[in-house]
């Protein structure tokens, strides 16, 4: 049976900060910060960080403003204090470009790396990735090709990767978001967490990111994240 | 004639035959005196002599020096001549060749467009014509050359062809900054320019001169005759989204009567339509009849042009491409269908028929809804009043400046104080303040004052002798690519899957199609295949697929003189007086509206509501254009939310605005003068601003003129990936860390003066203060009401907060699923409720599981 559980912290406008739902037989927290947790495996999984694209920019000469990084890695800080993680999954696209890795920005990972030097940091190699480089020796990744199989889930980065039997993907690379439409014209886009039989996709992380859209269908269950809550859609 | 000593412009045209209008005798004795100054004309030939003769009397002097191994090298580039348009310069090109051929001037002449093959600009670098002609994007990119000092040197006039096309617009102010850095170069530079009539030629004459000048007025040989084709029988709702086929068998038969016709629309996306649905009712006109529009291959438009000049074709349907230029003499007839927006624009289009001698200009209006009837009417009557709209220069984007600034920087480098002094020199800057400036070397320098300098960005910086220039190569070669102030959407190749290509598309159109989706373009029924870099490729339809209509374009709103002219119509309609054809027919469609509601006047505000099923509707006629509804619309919204929080779609087009929210209120008691008073105006509009998505939208288009969003070079999207990030992620994180940013400034202001017409809606505001207020709770929906209940196309604004609007989506969701839940809180508890059978994972024999939905 599904279920879908409200946290112990109720949001105060009817929707819950986090909701917990049952997917391939686990319980799994999605998180408004963007972020999934399972708590059995004290596992935290964050999808398309995409550090370094505002150094990327830069790099190539447009100015974009300092802080997406910093903002980032305030998220999730905040997450490693909230929940006892014991390992953190990249879900591929923790670095955007080779342009983008600069000392700055090395630094600023480096420093977070080292406040939490005990955390096993695991990264999925995506299409960023392999255009970026595997990250530096001092950032302790260990990175791993999709999919990296953590039974009953298939972790990846993209969401069609070959993956064996009986496993469900957990992935990236999307970006996913909805669009929500009432009376007057009244719409919304949201980003979201998607669930289809076989295959989960999480928001991106990276706050310098676009979305594409994605639609409700049937089978589908859908979570927008608005408002620092996650919704469950009907 | 040999060549002369000088040439005699007067004796040219009399070895051909002709004798000089007293216009281009006051032009040549102006040129002759050095003077600059501006010629304008409503139509009328003869403008391009008057100017290109006076410069060769002026400027040709006869060679001196005994021919050297039989060839007389031509002197240096001493003539620039600005076009709005590529497509105009071979036929300018034709035009200025045939005194040079006829006299066998010494004087060599080149075409420099976005156009120009590669071989023809190596060719000109090693010796550049005496004259070139060319646009303000490619003369920029000019400036941008390390050698452009010695290119320029000799430069002593520079024409600016069909000016009004370009005072009002950001590559007017493109203009008015090269012409700035030659004046540098040259102070004695003359500068003259070619201009329609406009409300204000004054101040077109000034931005361009930059000093004083003499105003010339062309000929006026040409009447001009305007009427309207009216509709067998009057529908009483006008539906703006209607494209007002009915009127087809009419527009046919009158295509059929004369020889030639341009058909003008005011989208692409209608002339498309239009095009098909001329040829389904005359099959025998395939070949006969043409489409022009601007997303067309340059082949196509090409083709088309030739056959309208040589007679060969029977009519083209076009947009404003075909608005500007080469004069098509066969063209005996101009419809338009639809709008003309405005009276400059309908004389315009009028003066492109009847170029044979002796013949009028004559534009007939097609109405594609009722209240065009008014429109006709209206514009009729101000023609005669001879009343044409104004322009007027942007007011120092700093946008626009930024990219100067390094071009400059790339063209030689530049001393920040003697630019300053040039910049200042070019009208739209004068009132540029230091600190202005000092953002602006920030920006380029280090990508602003307000972010710390960081290691890897370095746009522009000085040398150890003090001049500013870009060091890096890779930098320069994004700068050139991306110079021009013309930003569309981003637009897609449409190529068949053969390869043949046949245009462009807006992207965000193609984002909207799945494949096998079908849509009109270039004529023909496509069904997309596949979009892969950046391509939508297409094959030809087959079978009888319906097409996804287009939606955008038409944005032109109704300028306030033709606004103005409606509502001396409705008044007098109100006093059940219908003067002329078009007011007879459309009066049944004024008596509904009298009855129902009222009519509008300029000294009384008609308000309508209405209670719905989708809410709560209030109408208001201000009848102030499109742009400053929009803006007047964000702002009743925004006031009526301080009341309570709501959420607002605003509906606008030329008449009027409706907002619609789906709270139920009554407004009656809230409309008074604190809804209305232009007390607090722009404080109240930015907060409205705020709340909505507009000034994110105008950012895009700054974004892209000082560098922020690159578009990639041509032929090759893949190596920009890593580059691609939306002018709105730019904004959001702008406004998040880097909040004082001016081109953030930028973007407000442009709104406020572009996309809302700020001075036309402190107009509007300040008459409607003066109004008296009729407020009329509707039974049904108003004639006047209809075209707004059925836009699509609306802005949003908001009061409430986002988790109330998401509980509130959800709930509207909830209850069109069948769920019972009334309380959008529940909303959650709700999906417990609904328990699903999990199934298996299906798994297929590559032993890869399915996904989606069994």
């Amino acid at each position: 049976m599904i279920m879908e559980r409200m946290q112990d912290h109720m949001g105060a406008a009817g929707g819950s900060p986090a909701l917990t739902i049952d997917v391939a037989g686990e319980m799994l927290q999605l998180l408004p910060e963007r972020a999934l947790y399972w708590a059995r495996k004290a596992m935290l999984l964050v999808a398309d960080a995409h550090f370094g694209k505002a150094a990327a920019f830069r790099a190539l000469g447009q100015p974009v403003p300092h802080g997406t990084t910093a903002s980032n890695l305030a998220r999730l800080d905040l997450l490693l204090a909230a929940y006892p993680v014991r390992q953190l999954v990249f879900l591929g696209d923790l670095l955007h470009a080779r342009h983008g890795r600069s000392t700055d920005m090395l630094a600023q990972l480096r420093e977070w790396r080292a406040r939490h030097a005990a955390l096993q940091c695991v990264l999925i190699r995506g299409n960023h990735d392999q255009h970026a480089g595997d990250p530096p020796e001092e950032l302790a990744m260990q990175v791993m090709s999709e999919p990296w199989l953590q039974p009953p889930f298939a972790l990846c980065h993209e969401p069609d990767s070959e993956v064996p039997p009986g496993y469900y993907t957990l992935a990236g690379h999307v970006h996913p978001a909805l669009q929500l439409a009432g009376p007057a014209f009244e719409h919304l886009r949201l980003p979201c967490f998607c669930f289809d039989h076989n295959v989960g996709l999480l928001p991106a992380f990276g706050a310098f990111t676009g979305t594409a859209q994605v639609h409700r269908q049937p089978g589908r269950r859908l979570f927008v994240i608005g408002d620092d809550t996650v919704w469950a859609v009907p | 004639m040999n060549a002369a000593a000088r040439f005699d412009p007067a004796a040219w045209l009399a070895a051909r035959q002709m004798t000089p209008f007293p216009f281009q005798h006051e032009v040549w004795q102006a040129i002759a005196a050095g003077e600059s100054g501006m010629l304008h004309a409503t139509t009328g030939a003869g403008k391009t002599w008057a100017i290109w003769l006076g410069a060769l009397a002026q400027l040709y002097r006869e060679p001196d020096a005994p021919p050297r191994r039989g060839k007389l090298l031509a002197p240096p580039l001493t003539v620039l001549w600005l076009t709005p348009m590529r497509a105009l310069a071979s036929d300018t090109h034709k035009a200025l060749l045939q005194p040079l051929e006829d006299a066998g001037l010494n004087w060599t002449l080149g075409i420099r467009t976005g156009d120009t093959p590669a071989g023809q600009r190596a060719a000109q670098q090693r010796r550049w014509p005496t004259a070139l002609i060319t646009t303000p994007e490619s003369l920029t990119l000019l400036l941008a050359r390390a050698d452009a000092p010695e290119v320029f040197a000799n430069v002593q006039m520079v024409v600016a062809d069909e000016w009004h096309e370009l005072i009002g617009n950001k590559r007017g102010v493109q203009v008015q900054l090269v012409l700035a850095r030659l004046r540098q170069w040259n102070p004695a530079l003359q500068t003259w320019g070619l201009s329609a009539t406009l409300g204000n030629v004054a101040h077109a004459q000034d931005v361009l001169l930059a000093g004083p000048g003499r105003l010339v007025a062309g000929r006026l040989d040409k009447t001009l005759q305007v009427d309207t084709l009216l509709p067998a029988n009057l529908e009483r709702f006008p539906w703006a989204g209607h494209l007002g086929l009915k009127m087809l068998p009419q527009v046919v038969a009158e295509i059929d009567a004369a020889s030639t016709s341009l058909v003008f629309l005011n989208t692409r996306s209608q002339t498309e339509i239009w095009y098909q649905a001329i040829l389904a009712a005359r099959p025998d006109w395939a070949g006969l009849i043409a489409l022009h529009h601007g997303s067309l291959d340059r082949e196509v438009r090409d083709w088309v042009e030739a056959n309208l000049k040589n007679g060969q074709l029977k009519a083209a349907i076009c947009t404003s491409s075909l608005d500007l230029g080469v004069d098509f003499h066969p063209v005996e007839r101009v419809l338009q269908i639809g709008s003309p927006k405005g009276i400059a624009r309908l004389l315009q289009r009028a003066g492109r028929s009847g170029h044979a001698p002796g013949r009028v200009s004559r534009i007939t209006l097609v109405p594609t809804h009722s209240l065009e009837l008014v429109e006709s009417a209206a514009a009729q009557r101000a023609i005669a009043a001879y009343t044409v709209e104004g322009r007027t220069a942007p007011d120092k984007p700093l946008d626009v400046l930024v990219q100067h600034v390094v071009t400059v920087a790339l063209g030689g480098g530049f001393v920040p104080a003697q630019l300053l002094a040039e910049v200042r020199s070019a009208p739209s800057y004068r009132t540029l303040t230091d600190a202005e400036w000092a953002w602006v070397l920030g920006f380029v320098r280090q990508g602003g004052e307000a972010l710390t300098a960081y290691p890897e960005y370095h746009k522009v910086a000085p040398d150890e002798h003090g001049v500013w220039r870009v060091p890096d190569a890779q930098i320069a070669r994004r700068h050139r690519m991306s110079i021009g102030t013309i930003v569309s959407d981003a637009s897609m190749q449409v190529q068949y899957m053969g390869g043949k290509k046949l245009g462009t598309v807006e992207e965000g159109f193609i984002a909207r199609l799945a494949p096998g989706d079908c849509f009109l373009f270039g004529g023909r029924l496509l069904e997309l295949a596949r979009v892969h870099d950046m391509t939508a490729y297409v094959r030809r339809a087959t079978g009888n697929k319906p097409a996804v209509p287009r939606w955008n374009g038409g944005k032109m709103p109704l300028s306030t003189e033709l606004a103005d002219a409606m509502l001396a119509q409705f008044e007098a309609a109100a006093r059940s007086e219908f003067a002329g054809p078009e007011m007879q027919c459309v009066a049944p469609l004024l008596q509904v509206q009298l009855a129902w509601s009222a009519l509008p006047t300029r000294n009384s505000l008609l308000i309508e509501t209405l209670h719905s099923r989708e809410g709560t509707h209030l109408f208001i006629y201000p009848f102030a254009g499109r742009h400053a509804h929009l803006g007047l619309g964000s702002l009743i919204a925004w006031r009526l939310a301080q009341h309570q929080p709501m959420t607002f779609s605003i509906a606008v087009n030329d008449y009027g605005f409706e907002l619609l929210t789906p709270t139920r209120f009554d407004p009656a008691p809230l409309l008074g003068a604190q809804l209305f008073g232009n007390h607090d105006l722009v404080h109240d509009v930015l907060a409205s601003l705020n709340a909505g998505e507009l000034a994110q939208r105008r950012f895009r288009e700054i974004a892209r003129i000082a560098g922020l969003v690159f578009q990639g070079f041509p032929g090759a999207p893949k190596s920009a990936r890593q580059l691609q990030a939306s002018s709105s992620l730019f904004y959001q994180v702008f406004r998040q860390h880097d909040p004082a940013n001016l081109l953030l400034g930028q973007s407000e202001h442009e709104v406020l003066r572009q996309e809302l017409d700020v001075a036309r809606l402190d107009a509007a505001l300040q008459r409607m203060a003066t109004q008296r207020i009729q407020h009329v709770a509707l039974a049904r929906t108003s004639p006047f009401a209809f075209p707004l209940l059925v836009e699509r196309f609306r802005e949003k604004l908001s009061s409430e907060k986002l988790a109330d609007r998401i509980a509130r989506l959800l709930a509207s969701l909830e209850k069109a699923a069948g769920g019972a839940a009334a309380d959008p809180h529940d909303s959650v508890l709700f999906a417990t409720q609904q328990p699903q059978p999990r199934r298996r994972s299906r798994v297929r024999k590559t032993g890869r599981p399915t996904r989606g939905p069994e």
